[in-house]
């Protein structure tokens, strides 16, 4: 400690440096982590968070509400499968819509059924009782979309009133209402008049009958019915279009952002460990045990990376808490000890190489002079 | 860390006749051959030595003739290739690297030709590291490491970097450092050859003093043959063989 | 100069891992900087391919095709406007298409164009029931000739042959008649069928008398505010979420920039104080801090040069080898070009924290006693 530490005061501004640096890509990795749940939470929140367990869609509609339609006679097959227990219409339409003053886009859900399509939770108010009452996404309250707050949409001039907020609920990241069907017909109608009747629904949600579990549903329905695409809610969120590209652009910049840190303090330690070859040579030839100097290095490598996951912590936590255009992030334990233990591992595994030559130091060198570097 | 060499029973380890309370160090028929590619460099031919208790032997020789050598064997730092070396009371001539890490921590001081000091470290922590390196008593260290850089005259350097003090002044805390573990022996390489004569006389003078306060056994190396009357006994070597 | 260049061929070990580190950068700006341009190429090239000058759609539509409805009234309101060359109707519609060769279930996303003036790559609209493919249809099965079927009607469609780089929505696209897009719409999406005058947007190509966004201006006027228009690059960067993605990924960008500061910062920190003899030698012998600071810039720029060379080879072969249709990544040579610079001058500004200490640097430190 006493070497490791003295050596890393006499230095700070190197040391410093290299605590920066690695504070700036763990907060990066944080940051980008973090970014990527909200992004999905902002994405498929509203699928994975509605209510009904199983979600069928056409097969048409390659599993995302604003491009299925669900027409009468598949609704039909889809009621007749054995297993079903309650099945109800879900309708998504995206509709421009005035709220708070600014005119913007809205991904409207009508549910025929509560609890098959409606917010699987809210946190607060209460669920629409009446054709012009919705409940937004949480996540753009900031907007106009609070309760008491009325969104109209546009054109039609259709004025629909907030009257319940529901978490990780948005759809595409755009600020999401859930309202009855006729809330949904009502509103398309206005908006374009030329439209049928009643809009055909999107999907349907679907629950078990006793004895059933969702999966199994699910794939009881895609047997029965080739036009059916039946998906429990997780999985439909888990298999909507640009998802998968979504999760796996990150992973790659999260591996290449993982390889820089210990890149990083590998050569530094390196560098460092060259440079002091004479004062290490000088320690061994006064007795020091090679594996003391070996953990000293260690220790330094410990602090610095420790110094800098704390660093980039520090930067990322009041980042964590905020909105970003539409976007809801969380601060998330789970990734800092994740990335920081990994992070760490990486950077001691990087400095073997300097262990390696710490522990190859001769101490005779100390004695002719030949440890002098150059 | 108050080893008291002198003051510790032989051991059955020790082979009767090494077991000498009155020697710090003793060489017999000592060899050293460095393998130079496919060259052998005799450093050293047969080397006898016998340093005692509180002796203060000057070893004096021309450039290339083994100086160096014999003080890293006899200081622990390198093995001979024949012969027998006994520090103190211990004999190191098997000894493996971690056993002779000890024995340099513990038993010899040893202020080198080239490198002295840890350039990271005050002059104090220079000397405190020693006692880090070891079975740590950090008080009685602190103490001592103040006491002897007082005896120095470095009482108001001790907070300096070595980049921060003159040549002379670094001598004096490699010194310093070599006598911290309270060693029985104390090997010099050349400690004037960086210094003027005037100043060169006076670190000899500090060592003498040093040595005898403390009644510590020391080899000087020097080539300075105006240097050789603050020893007690003079041995010369010429291409690696001593003559008294 | 000479002198630094010299040490870097002489000694290459001491540079290696300063250039491997900052090709590992290099290469994490290139692939958020591709993936960038492949986000919003995919979601927006569409739009960005269109060859008029301006598009207008209606006014409450936010610049979103499907949310626009734009009729006839409009379209003479726009003719007559002073500046406008010609008007041409453009539509949407995104189905699952089955594709010969491909499983029941194994839809395809497509978005169906109707359009009148023929964007980037495009002759006039093809024959009734046939369409251009967007290339990247090919990776699906699409080929030329071939016929697919679209939506739930099973729409058939012949395609008549491919189009490079115009993509909507993260799709590939397909480019019609107005009649095609239209019976594809009313037979797939009823609800959202439009009459026969009625497009979503209208591509606006000017004479060349005034600029774009004047006559985007002069159309909303014409219209008295019922339309809203933009030029056609504004078009796209309005589409739904291209403003947010573009400056999240600047934002990640700038802070990846700044650890590449970092890094070069911390190097040669390092080299300098490996230098401190050597420089405390070469100003004794009358070097100008200015001439060894110079050394210390020429090395950082060649290391970035290098490190970007590297990068860009790598990002590059990343991309042909990237399946096509999975990650949306597309590196153009304007990318490469500005992530160099950004990195050279990172390595520029990194060095130059190391100024103070060269200057400082004592040439009597050469004399006196070497420590
Ligand atoms: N590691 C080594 N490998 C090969 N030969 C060596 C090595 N170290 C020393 N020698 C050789 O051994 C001989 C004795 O060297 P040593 O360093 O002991 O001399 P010295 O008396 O200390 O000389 P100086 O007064 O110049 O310091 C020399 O001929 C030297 O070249
Ligand atoms: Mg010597």
């Amino acid at each position: 400690m006493y070497l490791a530490t003295r050596e890393m005061m006499r230095a700070k501004v190197r040391y410093g440096l290299l605590m920066a640096a690695i504070g700036l890509l763990v907060f990066l990795i944080l940051f980008q982590q973090t970014l990527q749940s909200g992004l999905l939470d902002a994405f498929v929140g509203a699928v994975r968070s509605q209510s009904a367990p199983v979600l069928v869609f056409s097969v048409d509609g390659r599993r995302n509400f604003q491009g299925s339609v669900v027409t009468p006679p598949l609704e039909a097959s889809i009621r007749r499968v054995d297993g079903v227990g309650r099945a109800g219409q879900i309708g998504v339409r995206n509709l421009p819509a005035r709220a708070g003053g600014k005119l913007t886009q809205v991904a409207l859900i009508g549910y025929e059924v509560e609890g098959l399509g409606s917010p699987g939770r809210l946190t607060a108010g209460r669920l629409p009782a009446a054709t012009d009452e919705v409940v937004a996404s949480d996540a753009n309250r900031g907007d106009g979309f609070d309760i008491g707050q009325k969104v109209r949409i546009e054109p039609g001039g259709r004025e629909l009133e907030v009257v319940g907020l529901a978490p990780d609920a948005q759809l595409l990241v755009t600020p999401t209402l859930y309202g009855s069907y006729d809330t949904l017909t009502e509103a398309v109608r206005a908006f374009n008049p030329s439209a049928t009747d009643r809009p055909l629904s999107s999907a349907i949600g679907v629950g078990p009958a006793a004895g059933f579990a969702p999966s199994e549903l699910a794939s009881r329905i895609n047997a029965a019915n080739a036009d059916a695409d039946a998906l429990t809610a997780t999985d439909a969120a888990a298999a909507t279009p640009g998802v998968f590209q979504v999760r796996q652009s990150f992973q790659i910049i999260l591996l290449l952002y993982a390889l820089v840190v210990p890149f990083v303090t590998g050569l530094f330690f390196l560098i460092i460990t060259f440079q002091k070859a004479n004062a290490l040579t000088l320690l061994r030839a006064v007795g020091a045990p090679r594996c003391r100097l070996a953990t000293a290095l260690l220790v330094q490598v410990a602090l610095v990376m420790l110094g800098g996951i704390a660093l980039g912590t520090l930067l990322y936590a009041p980042l964590a808490s905020q909105r970003l255009g539409g976007l809801v992030f969380h601060f998330q334990a789970g990734a800092v000890l994740f990335w920081s233990v990994l992070l760490l591992s990486l950077g001691l595994l990087s400095a073997l190489l300097s262990v390696r030559r710490v522990l190859a130091i001769d101490p005779v060198g100390a004695t002719t002079g030949a440890g002098v570097a150059r | 860390m108050n080893h008291g060499r002198r003051d510790t029973p032989h051991t059955p380890d020790d082979q009767g006749t090494a077991a000498d309370s009155h020697t710090a160090l003793r060489l017999e028929a000592v060899r050293k051959v460095y393998r130079l590619g496919d060259d052998d460099v005799v450093a050293l031919h047969h080397a006898d030595l016998r340093v005692g208790a509180d002796e203060i032997v000057a070893l004096v020789g021309p450039s290339g003739s083994g100086k160096t050598t014999l003080c890293s064997i006899a200081g622990a730092i390198l093995s001979p290739t024949a012969g027998r070396v006994v520090v103190g009371e211990q004999d190191i001539t098997e000894f493996g690297e971690s056993e002779l890490s000890r024995v340099r921590r513990e038993s010899v001081g040893f202020v080198f030709q080239a490198v002295n000091l840890v350039p990271f470290l005050t002059a104090r922590e220079n000397l405190l590291v020693i006692d880090e390196l070891g079975s740590r008593n950090r008080s009685a260290a602190r103490a001592r490491a103040d006491q002897l850089l007082d005896e120095l005259g470095l009482a108001d350097r001790a907070s300096n970097l070595p980049s921060q003090l003159s040549g002379g002044q670094r001598q004096r805390v490699a010194i310093g450092r070599a006598l911290m573990n309270e060693p029985s022996l104390v090997l010099f390489d050349e400690p004037t050859s960086a210094l003027d004569t005037q100043l060169g006389e006076k670190v000899m003078e500090l060592i003498r003093h040093e040595m005898k306060a403390r009644g510590t056994a020391a080899v000087i190396v020097t080539h300075d043959e105006r240097m050789t009357h603050y020893a007690d006994r003079v041995v010369h070597i010429t291409d690696g063989v001593l003559a008294a | 100069m000479r002198l630094a260049l010299q040490e870097m061929r002489r000694r290459p070990g001491r540079f290696v891992t300063a250039t491997a580190i900052l090709t590992l950068i290099a290469l994490l700006l290139l692939f958020l900087g591709g993936l960038l341009d492949g986000l919003i190429g995919s979601a927006t090239s569409a739009i960005s391919g269109q060859t008029g000058d301006v598009i207008t759609f209606s006014s409450t539509s936010q610049s979103s095709l499907p949310s626009s409805r734009v009729g006839g009234a409009v379209r003479s309101e726009i003719a007559g406007v002073p500046g406008v060359e010609r008007v041409g109707g453009l539509g949407v519609t995104q189905v699952g298409a089955r594709v010969p060769g491909r499983s029941e279930r194994d839809l395809v996303d497509v978005a169906l164009f109707g359009y009148e003036l023929p964007p980037a790559g495009l002759g006039v609209p093809p024959d009734r029931a046939k369409a251009y493919a967007d290339t990247s249809l090919r990776a699906k099965g699409v080929a030329a000739g071939g016929t697919i079927l679209l939506g739930p009607a099973r729409t058939p469609i012949t395609i008549a042959g491919f189009v490079d780089g115009l993509r909507y929505g993260g799709q590939g696209t397909l480019w019609a008649s107005p009649e095609t897009w239209r019976v594809v719409q009313a037979a797939n999406r009823p609800d959202a069928a439009s009459a026969v005058d009625v497009f979503q947007a209208f591509v606006v190509r000017g004479d060349g008398s005034v600029r774009a966004a004047e006559l985007a201006r002069r159309i909303d006027d014409a219209t008295r505010g019922s339309t809203s228009s933009r030029t056609t690059a504004a078009a796209a960067d309005a589409q739904p979420g291209v403003e947010q993605q573009r400056s999240t990924f600047n934002q990640i960008i700038g802070a990846t920039v700044g650890v590449a500061i970092v890094v070069v910062a911390l190097f040669f920190a390092l080299l300098i104080v490996e230098r401190t003899a050597l420089y405390g030698v070469l100003k004794a012998i009358g070097a100008r801090s200015r001439t060894l600071f110079g050394g210390v810039v020429t090395q950082a720029i060649v290391v970035s040069l290098l490190a970007s060379a590297i990068g860009a080879l790598l990002a590059l072969v990343a991309a042909l080898t990237v399946p096509a249709g999975s990650i949306p990544f597309s590196l153009s040579p304007a990318r490469v070009l500005g992530t160099v610079a950004l990195l050279v001058l990172a390595a520029i500004l990194g060095c130059s924290f190391s100024l103070r200490r060269v200057l400082r640097i004592d040439p009597a430190s050469a004399i006196g006693t070497a420590s």
